[in-house]
């Protein structure tokens, strides 16, 4: 869908108020901070509530991409990655990630953020080892996927696979596309 | 002024936003009545997704015109209904329901004291629809 | 997780690093050029930029957080008073380094104001305060004016927690900025809207008496 392609940009430039990334970064900080010393180092449970507050931001999130875009159901699981991707990236944090390791039946993909890219993690480094092997710092970003998917009737699961944060090359967030939740579709939709 | 009422349901058709736009509107007797007329409209707008005979997807009901105002329902992926009733010379109701869908997505969607699927009870939402609303000719 | 100043750590050795026991080289070995880090990227240039609606989100959630681990109104600015603090430090820092040549350790009081109000403001929020007022009622005591907050653009505080404001936020970024700068304060928000600006906010600063020293 051409459309798919356009928009995120166009809703960059013309509808959206912007903030400086610094103080969204140094905001971000702050909350992983906090959480690691209210949960006393537990990454585990650190990780879980980055994703349980990314969830609840997809289930709000998904309202403003849908009434700034105007976009319509997606036919395919193609269709929706490219829509997270270009649009959903796009329209809130200006940065395009890729698409890439699709699974044969199209139900698997990962969202690859290239170092240097994401901008939750810009002058961010882990020292602690213990923090590197467990913590999975942009977790937040998995729950708002799994959010926002299901408010649109997909239910998928997320998780981060690598990040750059731990040391490897690139950043890597998988997406599992379970299934779609046909009772919860609207009745008048397909 | 071209918009009368503004109706928000939620996606089990629960009445979350209702306002009245204008002077010497008449008023419904008990405020349970608009939660009423909400459920109704979503009972009928889901009938009206089964009434089309043709094998093409229907959307449900879209606009109801009657003989001095229109309502208009705009429903989204999600299943909340934006539902606008107007005056019959108002144009282009399309872009005021997804402009108050786009104030909705601003000022209640990030708001951290407003409950998914609850009344809306937010200020600065009220404030920027009235502000928007009365812009509309 | 911070932006403190640590020697440069690769964070791990290279695949490509030679391995010195079998190397035999009659010149001096060279260590191996350590992999890009975090330290090795310019802080000078501003970074971009992201949607207001990105930062409300995290925002409001840091706020449900905060609240669901708060007994009262006053835990809760509390809680998002500390949110701030950590923010702060960092921003001086980066607000001082970005000024270059022109930066200047601010040890009198007014400067020191003027300096949050202008500079500490337009690396924040990308442009100067509305206005700072010296307190009549309280000495040490000065308020720094935002019309129209922009953490707190989408948030409507219910009426039942209206002595609430969110941009306590702000008050802790502010706070420990002057902590930072050797000015210790307090800082609390407070909302005080006109017609004009209904959603007008006033950072009252109150410094403790080791600062008269400094006026």
């Amino acid at each position: 869908m051409s459309k798919v392609r356009t928009i995120g940009a166009d809703v960059w430039k013309h509808k959206t108020d912007k903030v400086s990334l610094e103080l969204f970064t140094l905001m971000y900080g702050s909350i992983v901070s906090q959480l690691c010393d209210d949960f006393e180092h537990d990454y585990t449970k650190v990780n879980q509530q980055l994703d349980k507050m990314g969830y609840n931001i997809g289930l709000r999130l998904i309202e403003e991409v849908l009434a700034k875009t105007g976009l319509p159901r997606c036919h395919s699981f193609r269709e929706t990655a490219d829509a997270v991707t270009r649009v959903g990236f796009k329209m809130f944090l200006n940065i395009t990630p890729q698409l890439g390791n699709w699974s044969v039946d199209n139900k698997q993909f990962s969202i690859i953020f290239p170092p240097g890219t994401n901008p939750l993690v810009e002058f961010v480094e882990c020292y602690d080892e213990r923090a590197r092997r467990e913590l999975w710092y942009s977790n937040i970003l998995a729950g708002v996927i799994r959010g926002a998917l299901e408010m649109v009737q997909l239910s998928c699961e997320t998780e981060f696979v690598s990040d750059v944060l731990q040391g490897a090359a690139q950043t890597e967030l998988r997406v599992k596309i379970i299934k779609v939740l046909e009772d919860e579709v609207p009745q008048g939709e397909e | 002024m071209g918009v009368l009422s503004i109706f928000i349901l939620s996606k089990a058709g629960g009445l979350i936003y209702h306002k009245d736009f204008g002077f010497g509107l008449k008023k419904l007797n008990n405020s349970n009545d608009y939660l009423v007329i909400a459920g109704t409209f979503h009972s009928v707008h889901a009938l009206t997704t089964r009434v089309n005979p043709l094998n093409t997807h229907s959307s449900g009901l879209l606009t109801m015109e009657m003989e001095t105002c229109t309502l208009h329902c705009l429903q989204t992926l999600t299943g909340l209904k934006f539902v606008v009733v107007t005056d019959n010379n108002q144009s282009n109701v399309s872009v005021v329901s997804s402009t108050i869908y786009e104030i909705y997505s601003d000022y209640v969607m990030k708001n951290p004291f407003y409950t998914l699927d609850m009344p809306i009870r937010c200020h600065k939402f009220d404030r920027a629809l009235n502000q928007y609303i009365s812009t509309v000719e | 997780m911070s932006v403190a100043p640590r020697p440069a750590v690769p964070a791990k050795p290279s695949s490509s690093t030679p391995n010195f026991a079998h190397e035999r080289n009659d010149s001096v070995s060279t260590p191996p050029p350590p992999q890009q880090t975090v330290y090795d990227r310019s802080l000078a240039r501003k970074r971009g930029e992201v949607s207001l609606s990105a930062f409300a989100y995290i925002f409001s959630e840091a706020v449900q957080y905060c609240h669901s681990r708060s007994k009262d109104v006053s835990e809760l600015e509390h809680r998002l008073n500390l949110l701030g603090r950590h923010i702060g430090v960092r921003v001086l820092e980066l607000t001082v380094l970005r000024e270059g040549k022109n930066a200047k350790r601010e040890t009198r009081l007014m400067p020191m104001l003027q300096f949050v109000h202008t500079h500490i403001w337009r690396t924040l929020f990308n442009r100067p305060a509305d206005s700072m007022q010296v307190s009549t009622e309280e000495q040490l005591q000065y308020m720094i004016i935002d019309h129209r907050p922009l953490v707190t653009e989408y948030i409507s505080v219910p009426r039942d927690m209206s002595q609430l404001n969110c941009a306590a936020l702000v008050a802790g970024i502010v706070q420990s900025v002057f902590s930072a700068a050797q000015f210790p304060c307090k800082v609390t928000a407070h909302s005080m809207g006109t017609d004009e600006f209904p959603d007008r906010t006033v950072y009252v600063v109150k410094f403790e008496d080791s600062v008269l020293k400094r006026v």
